[in-house]
């Protein structure tokens, strides 16, 4: 029997799950691998018998909190796509701010009728089997899952930086350019295609593991001449990380 | 001794002779730097280069290579392997790299004959260029003994002192491969070298001898016996603090060879391939074996075994240095490790 | 460089091309482990040593090593010992009879049984180790004629985790092989020996140091007991093998994954003398 997949938005732009409708391409291979059954972005049937439940966007309200419990009771296997779903993604940076200040520029005078809850990613809140980092979620990762799951295996995150992407690419490295760019601690699985257009890693992928992070802490502070409130700032953006000062 | 002298309009004539039948692959000016890459006419080729970011050697051990198609069924499996045969020059490569080539050679051919390497480099045709000054700061080619290539290239030019006569950069050039010899004569690019010439040459090698400095203060055969006794040194934990295990010292390294090997399926499941990726030492994951134990979990033991390899180990088991000095790991280092430090500060322990 | 002449390629075959073979009988060992008897799709044998490995492939999944666990004088099939430990192996576990699955070897040295020839044999084995060294076990016992004396011993964790109970009973029935084998943690059905494997040493009489092989194969923090054990009989350094364990990627000495320090283990091993592992600091400590 074919997986039944769903697909689920929480606070975010949408755009992971925009993302498997862009799959063109590959598209029809899937349908015809699987079936989906919940997908607001391209269907209008709604089923609640589901295998595979897809979620992008962070929990960022207390509606995001019912229906992610909600998304997790349905679904056999919950998979956190995006930066937003895996790592609460640009939704964190209101954590950083204060409260009254965020609601009223991002709401202004209806501000009272949208109540928000400090953005964190799904795995805060529910247990996630997988995750699809990436500001937005990596296509080609995502088919690559889809096999994983199909031939009935363990799907695992490269566990490399992106340095490795970009040196199998040839491209130059931005360091070289005096650019700060966070491919060190980031990881892979992107083809690091920000650095390949000249653009600095910003980490939309999360920390790839604690070592580097440590690293980075020395390197910044003994060998670089740079702010490391600016480092932490970029760690922050799709919220890869979330404490106060580098190891 | 000289076999033929170009000038550099003459050998670009030549490498478009050469791309009638190959494909190109030379320096090439791109984001202020250099990189080797296709070209399809050789005026496109920066011949003036300094030096190219990374080494040619994707060329010949693509990053991401596939190693054979697989068709799978209810029958059992079919394979069948796919190997590049398609005709290879690439330009431009400097002495470095032709001795990182030398190495490459030796590791794909001895004991068990890998020809997803070898049908790519049989079919390659190497014009070395030399370098009569080190290309950039920091490298330590000379301290290597790989800042000259006697053997490795098919033709190998040496850009000759100015002789008043002609703008144009000359060549001396000296065949190192009968292909070589054949493709120039039959060609008659160039002329023979004149008395003049060898006298330019002889002044270019005693210029090149003085303007490359000696990074490392000993006779770099005396590594291997340094290394052997600095296993245990602090310094291997104190550098490796500041590794990010990024992998990015063996990646950029032309004579890193160690690879990782995974299956592609296609969508459909039934079909696919089997691909070759760089891999690398430094990174976390090399060492881990079956029930997730690492062999070399700590970065220190990691960072040791890259220059071990590089000074000591590479050159014991294929009688080739596995380090050429062109300092293309300590560039790419963001940590700012440097493996030339490494053996200087090596030197100091004992 | 001879290779380098511009011949054209051999294409017949690349190094990394699993050749197809038949799944001819599974049997489940214990929770973790089964063994799978195989058959070459071509209907050559294998064409082993003792000690040699295969890699496994199942294609779209990935390969994995396997040490070959039958000996080569039993030659219609092949037998390898699969523990379920990684995403391969799990996958392996799923194969019935009449699947095919990919095999690339004999690769690795394995034990060069001529010079274990007329000699005294002692062989010690520790869990999984016992799946690797039985090819071994089984030559011997094929041409028990040309050894000397043989003493086996084997230990396991728990009696739950003893492999290849059939090949045990036998081997405590024959009386040309001086066996015993023992549990670290026996439970209330235990009948046998308990202790670690060293305590069997009280079992194996006078070694002659000059006449007698030891083969130690098995975890580790066991390898450095038994050494010291065996050294204690004074029996030669040269004298003792061991076989290591370590994730073979090519298994052709190429990708560098299976290196501790300046050896390819899928090349010069997995079978080393105790000599040149002590060189091998990443392999024993």
């Amino acid at each position: 029997m074919k997986p039944r997949i769903a697909i689920f938005s929480l606070t975010s732009c949408e755009g992971c799950s925009l993302a498997i409708l862009e799959l063109e391409d590959c598209l029809l291979d899937i349908l015809g691998a699987v079936e989906i059954v919940n997908f607001r972005e391209g269907m209008t049937e709604r089923s609640w018998d589901i295998d595979i439940g897809f979620v992008d966007g962070a929990v960022s309200t207390p509606e995001d909190m019912k229906e992610i419990e909600h998304f997790r009771e349905c679904s056999k296997v919950l998979v956190a796509i995006g930066a937003c779903a895996t790592h609460g993604g640009l939704n964190t940076l209101k954590n950083y701010q204060d409260e009254s200040d965020y609601r009223k520029y991002v709401y202004g005078d209806q501000a009272a009728r949208f109540p928000t809850i400090p953005a964190q990613p799904l795995s805060g809140v529910v247990d996630v089997d997988y995750q699809l980092p990436g500001c937005p979620m990596v296509k080609e990762e995502f088919l690559e899952f889809v096999k994983v799951v199909l031939t009935g295996r363990t799907w695992h995150l490269p566990e490399d930086p992106v340095c490795v992407e970009c040196k199998r690419n040839g491209t130059l490295c931005l360091y070289e350019k005096g650019i700060m760019c966070l491919g060190p601690v980031t990881r892979a699985g992107c083809n690091a295609i920000c650095p390949s257009y000249g653009a600095k890693c910003e980490g939309c992928r999360g920390v790839v593991h604690d070592e580097a992070l440590k690293a980075a802490g020395i390197n910044l502070r003994e060998q670089y001449d740079v702010d490391l409130q600016d480092v932490l700032a970029d760690l922050r953006m799709f919220g890869a990380y979330q404490e106060k000062t580098l190891p | 001794m000289l076999d033929r002298v170009v000038s550099q309009s003459q050998l670009l004539a030549l490498v478009d002779e050469l791309a009638l039948s190959r494909r190109i692959v030379g320096p090439v000016r791109r984001s202020d730097r250099h990189f080797y890459g296709p070209v399809d006419r050789a005026d496109k080729l920066d011949l003036d280069f300094k030096y190219c970011v990374y080494s040619p050697k994707a060329a010949l051990f693509p990053a991401d290579q596939t190693l054979f198609e697989f068709q799978t069924g209810p029958d059992g499996f079919q394979t069948s392997p796919v190997y590049d045969e398609s005709p290879l020059a690439l330009v431009g490569v400097h002495p470095c790299d032709i001795n990182a080539i030398r190495l490459l050679d030796r590791v794909f051919s001895n004991t068990n004959i890998d020809e997803h390497y070898l049908s790519r480099r049989r079919q390659t045709f190497i014009v070395g260029i030399d370098c009569p000054t080190p290309c950039t700061s920091g490298v330590f080619c000379r301290d290597m003994k790989a800042n000259e290539a006697r053997e490795g290239a098919d033709i190998m030019c040496s850009p000759l002192p100015p002789n008043g006569v002609s703008d144009d950069v000359r060549y001396g050039v000296v065949f190192g491969t009968d292909a070589g010899r054949e493709f120039v004569l039959y060609s008659h690019a160039g002329d023979p070298p004149t008395v003049d010439d060898e006298r330019a040459s002889e002044r270019y090698i005693s210029d090149k001898a003085r303007a490359f400095p000696q990074s490392i203060p000993y006779d770099v055969d005396a590594l291997p016996e340094l290394l052997e006794r600095s296993y245990d040194s602090l310094l291997w934990e104190a550098t490796a603090r500041r590794c990010y295990s990024c992998g990015s010292c063996n990646l950029s390294c032309p004579t890193c060879y160690c690879f990782n090997t995974y299956d592609r399926l296609e969508m459909t499941l039934t079909s696919g391939t089997r691909q070759r990726e760089w891999d690398g030492c430094q990174l976390r994951s090399f060492a881990v074996v079956a029930g997730d134990h690492n062999f070399r979990a700590k970065a220190a033991a990691r960072l040791r075994h890259r220059i071990y390899r590089k000074a000591k180990w590479v050159k014991e088991r294929e009688g080739v240095a596995g380090c050429v000095g062109c300092a293309r790991c300590d560039r790419a280092c963001t940590a700012k490790i440097s493996s030339v430090e490494i053996y200087n500060q090596l030197a100091e322990e004992v | 460089m001879a290779v380098l002449g511009r011949q054209p390629t051999d294409k017949a075959k690349s190094l990394y091309e699993p050749e197809p073979a038949e799944v001819v009988s599974v049997e489940k060992l214990t929770d973790l482990e089964n063994v799978y008897a195989l058959q070459l799709a071509s209907g050559h044998p294998l064409g082993h040593l003792p000690g040699q490995f295969v890699q496994l492939a199942l294609l779209g999944i990935g390969e994995c090593p396997i040490s070959i666990c039958s000996s080569p004088t039993r030659p219609n099939t092949f037998e390898l010992c699969v523990r379920r430990v990684g995403e391969v192996t799990e996958h392996i576990h799923r194969l019935r009879e009449g699947d095919t699955i990919g095999v690339r070897g004999p690769l690795g040295n394995g034990f060069d049984v001529h010079e274990l020839h007329g000699k005294d044999i002692l062989i010690v084995a520790g869990g999984l180790g016992l799946a690797p060294v039985r090819s071994l076990i089984q030559y011997i016992l094929d041409e028990r004629a040309r050894f000397g004396q043989f003493h086996l011993l084997y230990g396991a964790r728990s009696p739950g985790e003893l492999l290849f109970r059939n090949d045990l009973t036998l081997w405590r029935e024959r009386d040309d092989v001086n066996f015993h084998m023992t549990v670290d943690r026996p439970d209330e059905q235990w009948r046998g020996r308990s202790g670690v494997v060293t305590t069997l040493f009280s079992e194996v009489p006078r070694l002659e140091p000059g006449e007698t092989q030891v083969v130690i194969v098995g975890p580790p923090v066991m390898f450095k007991f038994v050494v010291l054990e065996v050294l204690a009989r004074r029996i030669h350094q040269r004298n003792i093998f061991c076989s290591l364990e370590r994730r073979m990627k090519c298994g052709v000495g190429k990708c560098g994954h299976c290196q501790a320090n300046n050896v390819y283990v899928c090349l010069e091993g997995p079978v080393f003398r105790y000599g040149e592992l002590k060189a091998l600091r990443e392999a024993i400590e």
